[in-house]
């Protein structure tokens, strides 16, 4: 044991972030290292591996729940994670909520994870775990809130085809801090008072109303199929009517079928909606940031 | 606006311990300067050990050759001092010879016509040549006053009698005694 801690130190192993230090990028920890990326949804398990120099490579998708795809898919997983590890999306039983008055802090982040009471208060249920992400100029925040059971579950799954999860999180979450960081870094002379923000990933929709530069309404919902164009715009629709016409709607969207995100953006082109979705837009925020 | 960072509500280990702080990335960092360091010091001792037994070698020759030039040296110093000694010992001794034929007219001179020198013999010592045994064979009636009539005359050449001895054998008396020469 002293003999590793001693070889560590010397081959600077011990300086190296662990790999599944959630403070440190994805991508910092598994510097010349493969991982994998895994995204379930309800009824579909994606994946995607990085090979050690950071690029994407293989792709699947399999239509099934995480267990049965695990057992089918579990060898063939451990081939392209590196000691196992990997990087885990859930987009079901979760639910966005709009907050105020949150703590913030540096060390929020960490406490949420390991005193989730002393950040929500009375906020707080037993069953859930927790992500945050604030307004970057007024009080409100955005809370995510997933089913412990099932991030359990997940986690139990993986761990006995010898897979490590490393980071669980929601894609549909990531894509919705990550395109609101994005809108505040882009408008660098002022942010839009009003805008509409419709995230979509694998299945899983939200849609997030700033008005007067506040946030005030923030709508999800998951398990969604391709062809649920139609409920998506249900839940779209009364949304943009609370925003003055003209204003920005932006929208990101993955998913391993583009049917939905083309016909959605079909309706949305409508109100001027502005695409800012990327190639491997998921993978790319999981496996990197 | 930070570089944006993905949540993550993994259960947390328990049995993890606090990542080491960068600072201490000093010490593998001093360790294989250390390490490179010494490899350097003992290649460099090592070449200097190899160089030091050669100028041992070398120097080691050199104090052979040195020695046997100095024992050549020593001894022809030696035979030198040899025969330096043996020319002081001449030179001493040619100092030290002086001419009988003086001492010879003195007692040939002292000696009066009554009395007879029957033999007269000057043999010069061979270790100091500065002394001289006398032996005379006299015959006569007044020998005594004619022994310390040569004495004295031998005086006056600054030669003195060592240990004289008379000796009578029927008429004749000899006498022998050692001339030393005296200090002027």
């Amino acid at each position: 044991m002293l003999l590793d801690e001693i070889k560590s130190v010397l081959s600077f192993a011990a300086f190296k972030a662990d790999p599944d230090d959630s403070a440190v990028p994805w991508n910092k920890r598994f510097e010349t290292r493969k991982s994998l990326l895994i995204n379930v949804s309800r009824s579909a398990v994606s994946w995607r591996s990085i090979n050690k120099r950071g690029r994407f490579e293989e792709a699947g998708v399999m239509d099934s729940e995480l267990g049965d795809a695990a057992a089918q898919r579990g060898e063939e997983w451990r081939g392209m994670a590196e000691g196992g590890w990997c990087s885990v999306s859930v987009n079901h039983r979760f639910i966005i909520s709009l907050e105020n008055n949150l703590m913030r802090g540096d060390n929020c982040v960490s406490l949420l994870r390991t005193n989730p009471r002393a950040v929500l208060g009375p906020k707080y249920d037993r069953g859930k775990r927790y992500a945050i992400c604030h307004h970057p100029e007024t009080t409100a925040s955005l809370l995510l809130a997933v089913e412990e059971s099932l991030v359990k579950v997940t986690e139990d799954t993986l761990k006995n085809i010898q897979l490590k999860p490393g980071r669980v999180c929601c894609g549909l979450f990531a894509m919705l801090e990550h395109a609101i960081l994005s809108i505040y870094r882009a408008s660098s002379g002022g942010t839009p008072s009003d805008f509409v923000l419709i995230a979509a990933c694998e299945g899983s929709l939200a849609v997030l109303v700033q008005q007067e530069g506040q946030w005030r309404d923030i709508r999800c919902r998951s398990g969604l199929g391709p062809e649920a164009v139609e409920t998506a715009l249900q839940i779209i629709s009364p949304l943009l009517a609370k925003v003055p016409q003209g204003s920005p709607v932006y929208f990101v969207g993955d998913g391993h079928d583009n049917k939905f995100r083309t016909e959605l953006m079909l309706h949305l082109e409508k109100v001027g909606a502005a695409d800012l979705t990327q190639d491997d837009l998921l993978w790319t925020i999981i496996g990197e940031h | 606006m930070n570089e944006y960072l993905c949540h993550d509500f993994k259960t947390p280990r328990v049995d993890t311990s606090r990542r080491l702080p960068s600072s201490f990335r000093a010490i593998p960092i001093i360790f294989y300067v250390a390490l490179v360091g010494s490899a350097y010091v003992m290649t460099m001792d090592y070449f200097n050990y190899k160089a030091a037994l050669k100028q041992k070698t070398d120097a080691e020759e050199r104090q052979k050759i040195s020695e046997g030039k100095t024992e050549s040296l020593k001894n022809e110093k030696a035979s030198l001092e040899a025969e330096a000694t043996k020319a002081e010992k001449v030179a001493q001794w040619m100092e030290g010879a002086r001419n009988i034929q003086p001492i010879a007219v003195k007692i040939a001179r002292a000696v009066q016509t009554d009395t007879r020198i029957t033999q007269v013999a000057l043999e010069r010592s061979e270790q100091v040549p500065a002394n001289i045994a006398l032996t005379i064979h006299l015959n006569g009636s007044k020998v005594s006053t004619e022994l310390a009539a040569i004495e004295a005359s031998l005086g006056q050449l600054l030669y003195r009698s060592y240990s004289p001895q008379q000796t009578k054998n029927g008429d004749v008396v000899e006498y022998h005694s050692t001339l030393v020469r005296q200090a002027e």
